[in-house]
């Protein structure tokens, strides 16, 4: 595809892939639990969000916390404490739990009955390539109205769907120069 | 370049200071010609602030002063003539009749010295005015479609070596809308008398704006005007609901504001930019790193005696605050004791001892901690003018690193003067709605732009805290003037509040402007000498 960088950094340009950033401001937009999973808050906060109804057990479970409600119990109640693996899966499934439980609202907020949010692309960073390899790449912005398919790739933690929903559902329409903001700095919106 | 003739018999005829008409009507000849600010400066060889100034009350003095006084002679005159020319052709007799009396004024008063409308209108100031004196020389083309004027942007047909414009100033900011497309385009660039046409006024008349092949009426600019009206026929004449409600949608009205006065501006708002760590919030409900230079400072000791002491009221500081050197785009990290006074951000400085604390606020604050800490680039450009040879009252701060960017202080200009106007209408028409919808805008729209989810449009917590540093150093300058004057200042706490003991009205105006200060408190302080004691 010749609008893909293949080999991004090559001359020394810095950036992220554009649906990173995207899926970074989503992150920051669902707000997640702020206290690491490695505190007894964090951890605590975690579970609980985890178990509050058998709805979001079963989504729990389905994200990976595959361990049995006796141990659930043990954990909230501070009788036994979870391996550093068992941590690390809390962790995931809270953050996919609740990236599903969000979406929905954040969908709405982001496509706005179809008037869509105002996307601002902050260009790569060229500060390490040399001059004449420089290239003018301007800050842009786009209004972008439909973010169902980033929003459900996300959901799902799925980064090629996300990858590919972000190129062809908003990127393609800065125009023919849209391979220049494959790469980003930042990506900012807000719902 | 200017015929400086008739300058020379005014000065040979009158020695003292030549006598301007008040400011307000000032700004009212220069918009009845249409000429701008930049217009009237360039002729003047001054600066378009300046004659800002000039209307805004400031007097200029010596040569100036008499070209100024000149100009608006000559518009004086030149609108009294067109005054009853215009007559006949008026479509609205009512707005006529409210516009009448201002021009007449004038004219009436033009008429004490005649012997200078004709320099007036022979004078050179304005040569396009007059075709047919320059049709020979200027290369003068007729066009056969209008193009936009390069001063105006309005459709023009003529241009003047290679630029579309109108030859008659008075037609520059309107379209022509006496001029059929059916005419054959003239041929020789003489243009009937502007008396001929209906001179556009400041006041009346709908203006409208080429949109494509047509024209469309321009968009309602006043949009705080317009709140303001909807707001309380909504609610039928109360006060207080239509009120309670222009408060409640002030931050979407104030962003809706911002973007129509970013309308064909240079520059971007970026209005989520990469922010570095020390501009965030550590957890969810505390601080970031930045100091912002808050005052908060009392004098420790007074000279004996009672003294009478003045708490006064800086008047909308945070509106005055958005004017200040405000960063662009992304920050950049950098290194080493240098500032480039073409950018901004925030900077780990470590600030110089201060010596002045018995008389002066230090400039960066209550601080406890000693060591260094983050401050905004007003508090820099603060420290960094009090050490300089002028002032020399601290040492340079030690700079380490800086988030910067290119900045400019003209971003919120527009922004801040559109809501300076309606503040100053606001108070001149007693108009307490207005005031407090504008007093919301400003104020919520500082306080919610950095990560605030009332306001989810601009995430600028830079712009916020330099903001806030500014409204601070503003104050701390107020401080230092008092100090200056002779003044014994007392406090400088918060944002606005500054105690002073002493003539402060021979320092301060005093009134509801954003210039002037307004008396919050008085009181006494000290022990009363007694009349046989030596003190």
């Amino acid at each position: 595809m010749p609008e893909r960088t293949l080999n991004f950094g090559a001359y020394g340009a810095r950036g992220i892939k554009g649906y990173e950033a995207v899926a970074r401001q989503l992150d920051a937009l669902a707000g997640f639990v702020a206290t690491p999973v490695t505190a007894r808050r964090g951890l605590l906060a975690r579970l609980r969000y985890l178990t509050r109804s058998d709805q979001s057990r079963q989504a729990a479970r389905a994200a990976g916390l595959t361990v049995t409600d006796r141990t659930l119990r043990a954990w909230l109640r501070g009788e036994r404490n979870p391996s550093r693996r068992n941590l690390e899966r809390i962790e995931t499934a809270y953050r996919a739990v609740r990236r599903q439980n969000v979406s929905r609202y954040l969908l709405a907020r982001l496509n706005r009955e179809g008037r869509g949010t105002r996307v601002e692309f902050h260009p790569l960073n060229q500060s390490q390539v040399l001059r004449p390899r420089q290239r003018v790449v301007a800050y842009r912005t786009l209004n972008v109205r439909r973010w169902d398919r980033i929003v459900e790739a996300w959901a799902a933690g799925d980064a090629q769907a996300l990858d590919d929903a972000w190129i062809y559902d908003a990127v393609v329409d800065l125009g023919s120069e849209w391979g220049q903001y494959e790469y980003v700095t930042n990506i900012g919106f807000a719902a | 370049m200017t015929d400086f003739d008739a300058i020379d018999a005014l000065l040979a005829g009158a020695r003292q200071e030549v006598p301007l008409p008040p400011a307000g009507e000032r700004r009212a000849l220069r918009e009845g010609l249409n000429l701008s600010r930049t217009q009237l400066a360039r002729a003047l060889e001054v600066s378009p602030s300046t004659v800002g100034g000039w209307e805004s009350g400031r007097d200029p003095s010596g040569e100036v002063r008499e070209k100024y006084a000149y100009f608006l002679k000559g518009a004086r005159t030149k609108l009294a003539a067109a005054a009853p020319a215009e007559q006949p052709e008026e479509t609205a007799p009512a707005e006529a009749g409210t516009e009448r009396p201002e021009e007449t004024a004038p004219a009436e008063a033009g008429t004490e010295r005649p012997e200078e409308t004709a320099p007036a209108e022979a004078g050179t100031e304005q040569p396009s005015a007059h075709g047919s004196g320059d049709d020979g020389d200027e290369d003068v083309v007729a066009l056969s479609t209008p193009q936009p004027c390069v001063l105006c942007g309005q459709p023009a047909r003529h241009q003047v070596a290679g630029f579309p414009q109108h030859l008659d100033p008075s037609h520059c900011g309107t379209p022509e809308r006496t001029r059929t497309l059916h005419q054959a385009p003239p041929t020789e660039p003489s243009l009937p008398p502007a008396s001929a046409h209906p001179r556009p006024r400041t006041g009346g008349g709908v203006k409208v704006v080429p949109a494509g092949r047509r024209l469309k009426t321009a968009d309602d600019p006043d949009l705080i005007a317009a709140a303001v009206s909807a707001a309380l026929d909504q609610h039928g004449g109360d006060v207080e609901a239509a009120t309670a409600a222009l408060v409640r949608r002030a931050i979407p009205d104030a962003m809706a504001l911002l973007d129509q006065t970013r309308k064909g501006g240079r520059y971007d708002i970026v209005a989520h930019p990469w922010l570095p760590d020390v501009l965030r919030k550590q957890t969810s409900r505390g601080p970031d790193q930045i100091w912002e230079a808050r005052p908060k400072w009392t004098r420790a000791e007074l000279p004996p005696g009672e003294f009478e002491v003045t708490a006064l009221d800086v008047n909308g500081a945070y509106l005055s605050a958005l004017k200040t050197h405000l960063p662009l785009g992304q920050l950049e990290h950098s290194t080493g004791d240098r500032h480039d006074r073409r950018r901004a951000g925030v900077h780990l400085i470590t600030p110089p001892a201060w010596e002045h604390d018995a008389y002066l606020p230090n400039p960066i604050g209550s601080r406890d901690e000693p060591g260094p800490l983050w401050v905004t680039e007003p508090t820099l450009r603060l420290l960094l003018r009090l050490s300089g040879p002028k002032y020399g009252l601290c040492d340079p701060p030690e700079i380490h690193e800086s988030w910067t960017s290119g900045a400019t202080e003209g971003l919120l200009e527009k922004f801040r003067v559109a809501l300076k106007d309606a503040r100053d209408r606001a108070i001149a028409e007693n108009d307490d709605v207005t005031l407090e919808y504008v007093k919301a805008m400003y104020s919520k729209f500082v306080s919610t732009m950095g990560e605030s989810n009332y306001n989810r449009e601009l995430y600028r917590t830079d712009w916020m805290h330099l903001i806030r540093s500014q409204a601070f150093a503003n104050l701390w300058w107020k401080a230092h003037r008092a100090y200056d004057e002779g003044l014994m200042v007392v406090r400088a706490m918060g944002t606005d509040e500054l105690h002073v003991i002493g003539e402060w009205r021979a320092v301060f105006p005093e009134g509801r402007g954003v210039s002037e200060v307004k008396v919050k408190d008085v009181y006494t302080v000290g022990t009363p000498v007694a009349a046989g004691q030596d003190v």
